[in-house]
């Protein structure tokens, strides 16, 4: 008896959590201006996973998706569906369980950034022989039957990140490298490009390469550990910006003394372009990851165009001098915390 | 009264009757809200969720969950707890991949073999570890397998220099073999959980082992005074989630084609949670390794329909949270329930 008991309790909180869905319904069906212009035509459906949800540079990739699929929707007169599979946190074998279930669900096409391209192989594979083209962005599976790949090239970034610190060096200091997840395949080819460019230079000293999760604490934290532990640093070559989401180095570190060049350009990292802590940002645009690749989608699936297979990305050098066009291009992107005062900055 | 009992009213009386029926009722509630779409290939309409890709698709991601939880559910129905499931499960994938990858030449069914045997006996060898910790020291299961869970991680993270490693195509095969389904259709995983739910009941209900790990888990002392050999069992049950872990590092890998350190991370809680939501009851001497699985497929389900509902996917953490702490106290109350209206017969 009491398992009925509980079973029809269960079922009354399941329930509950109907009555409660529609205040959670997802934005990821088709946006009402598509749907309005396109009512007729039978929509595509693009499932985009990216690696994880809570990191801001993919829902800027998300939005980057999104307007594409409007704009290009308002063209060809056909509902173009974003659907968004992303899962919360960093996870090849959930992201490889969705691509299989937005096959099932019937997607047009796959945008995918892996997190571990070992993983996503077979899932890519499976849905492509079932008949669903997939691309790929920020993070490829080379091996994998997948159309076209959109990114930078990452082990090229890196050197990027190093030559440009070791201008600000003037070619000679004791450098750290702060490298994020160790797990991550294309933070591991940037920091084999920061250490290639690095041996160029003799008086370019790496002291180590450090690992963190990739958080903005977890990163901020490193670098604060690793200054302390090694005093004569100089300059900190970083495959991503985690470290400068947050506020603390900017008062922790003297720009006299150290200098940092890191990948990404956020608007919270901003700050530290202004006050001449991180003179050089390298940004990735986000924002055309989606972009460019739901335009790559339609191009391949819809025009019947040939996609290059690998359609390259390069990174925006932001510094001082174009600050305020960075910013104005951010907030363009749909992000909301763009400080102001760097809007108005020529 | 139970004489006169039919095979259905058995059926209906059973523990697992509550959680097949919210589990029938969730199919058949997406199956009606889920659309429809075009197969690519056959030119068939298709529901979304009821399709032989999704239901099996939804039974291969619980499978992995389903078959640790088994082994998980028996060391709380011993009164105990696991938390090192998922680095298991990492360190038995990188060990296998290790070694596979230092026998290249190894393929087919020796690859298969092998790696079966590597997994069973790494995770015998966790559980080894965990259950003789936890005797020897007389320590809390909770502290031994917390340390555990960080050490064999570590030892999966330094091993495999943080790599994902690429597994033989033999191993692939075999987990996805198709057993006659079809193309895309994978049977192997979810056949494997319900062969591992059978004997986890099997091993529970039919034999003197099984009927001691009741005992200990819910009355440790009349257990001791009745010369149970309570150090032994203790180390038997870890032994058991050891081993199921080990096996589902060997089904998941195989099935998704690649191995890092990082597999797994976090999964010690969809184990523990399948347990309970299977009606485990945390402080010992109850539980079912088929209401485990079940737990398992249920949780899996609630994350398919937040897909299959087009809710939110930011809501997936608090509905799935939600839902635990709804079945427990549910559970609780019931019990409460039961035990008054004993008492009021009485």
């Amino acid at each position: 008896m009491s398992v009925f008991f509980r079973a029809r309790m269960v079922v009354t909180a399941l329930f509950a959590f109907c009555a409660l869905a529609p205040a959670c319904h997802s934005s990821s069906g088709p946006s009402p201006a598509v749907a309005d212009t396109t009512k007729a035509a039978k929509p595509i459906k693009i499932a985009m996973i990216a690696k994880s949800s809570t990191n801001p540079i993919f829902l800027s990739a998300r939005r980057g998706a999104e307007t594409a699929a409007r704009d290009l929707s308002a063209k060809i007169g056909v509902p173009i569906d974003i659907v968004w599979l992303t899962p919360p946190t960093e996870d090849g074998q959930i992201q490889a369980q969705r691509i299989a279930q937005a096959v099932n669900e019937g997607a047009s096409a796959v945008l995918v950034s892996c997190s571990d391209a070992g993983k996503l192989t077979g899932a890519i594979n499976d849905a492509v022989a079932r008949g669903v083209p997939v691309m790929t962005f920020d993070s490829d599976a080379p091996a994998s039957k997948r159309f076209a790949y959109y990114g930078v090239d990452d082990r090229r970034l890196g050197e990027q990140v190093m030559a440009e610190l070791s201008k600000q060096l003037n070619g000679r200091g004791r450098v750290a490298i702060l490298a994020g997840n160790q797990n991550a395949p294309n933070l591991r080819r940037r920091v084999e490009g920061i250490k290639a460019e690095a041996a160029k230079s003799p008086h370019i000293q790496i002291v180590g390469t450090f690992y963190h999760s990739e958080t903005p604490q977890d990163a901020a934290a490193e670098v604060i550990r690793v200054n302390n532990a090694y005093p004569g640093i100089s300059g900190w070559a970083m495959a991503g910006g985690w470290a400068l989401y947050t506020k603390t180095l900017l008062t922790d570190l003297d720009p006299k003394k150290v200098k940092m060049v890191a990948v990404d350009a956020l608007p919270p990292e901003l700050p530290y372009v202004e006050k001449g802590l991180a003179p050089v940002l390298l940004a990735q645009a986000s924002y055309l990851w989606g972009n460019v690749g739901v335009t790559k989608i339609i191009d391949k699936i819809y025009f019947k165009k040939d996609v290059p297979e690998i359609v390259s990305m390069d990174a925006v050098r932001v510094s001082i001098d174009n600050l305020g066009a960075w910013a104005r291009q951010l907030r363009q992107w749909g992000f909301p915390d763009v400080p102001e005062e760097y809007l108005k900055l020529k | 009264m139970s004489g006169r009992s039919t095979p259905i009213a058995r059926l209906l009386r059973s523990e697992q009757a509550g959680l097949v029926a919210i589990i029938l009722l969730m199919v058949v509630g997406l199956t009606l809200a889920a659309g429809s779409h075009v197969d690519p290939l056959s030119g068939r309409s298709v529901n979304d969720f009821f399709n032989s890709y999704t239901l099996i698709q939804t039974a291969t991601d619980a499978s992995f969950f389903a078959i640790m939880a088994v082994g998980a559910t028996i060391v709380i129905i011993s009164g105990g707890i696991d938390l090192s499931v998922g680095s298991v499960y990492a360190l038995a994938g990188v060990t296998m991949g290790l070694l596979l990858r230092a026998h290249p030449g190894l393929g087919g069914a020796g690859a298969v073999l092998l790696s079966l045997l590597v997994c069973a006996g790494v995770g015998l060898g966790a559980g080894a570890l965990n259950g003789g910790l936890v005797v020897g020291l007389r320590v809390h299961p909770f502290i031994i397998t917390l340390g555990s869970m960080w050490i064999l991680r570590g030892i999966a993270f330094v091993t495999s220099k943080a790599e994902s490693i690429l597994l033989p195509e033999s191993l692939t095969r075999f987990a996805k073999a198709p057993l006659g389904l079809g193309a895309a259709l994978y049977p192997v995983p979810m056949l494997s959980m319900l062969v591992v739910a059978v004997l986890g009941s099997l091993y529970l209900g039919r034999t003197v082992m099984g009927r001691h790990v009741y005992a200990l888990g819910g009355n440790p002392e009349a257990s001791r005074f009745a010369g149970l050999r309570l150090g032994r069992i203790q180390v038997g049950v870890y032994l058991l989630a050891g081993l199921t872990a080990g096996l589902a590092a060997f089904l998941g890998a195989s099935f998704y084609g690649s191995v890092s350190c990082g597999d797994a991370t976090g999964y010690e809680l969809y184990v523990i949670a399948s347990a309970v939501v299977g009606g485990a009851r945390l402080s010992g001497g109850r539980g079912s390794a088929v209401n485990a699985m079940l737990g398992a497929v249920l949780i899996v389900l609630i994350r398919q329909s937040i897909r299959t509902l087009h809710l939110d996917q930011n809501y997936e953490w608090i509905i799935i949270g939600s839902a635990i702490v709804i079945a427990v106290v549910l559970d609780q109350a019931s019990a409460r329930f039961t035990a008054r209206r004993l008492s009021e017969r009485r």
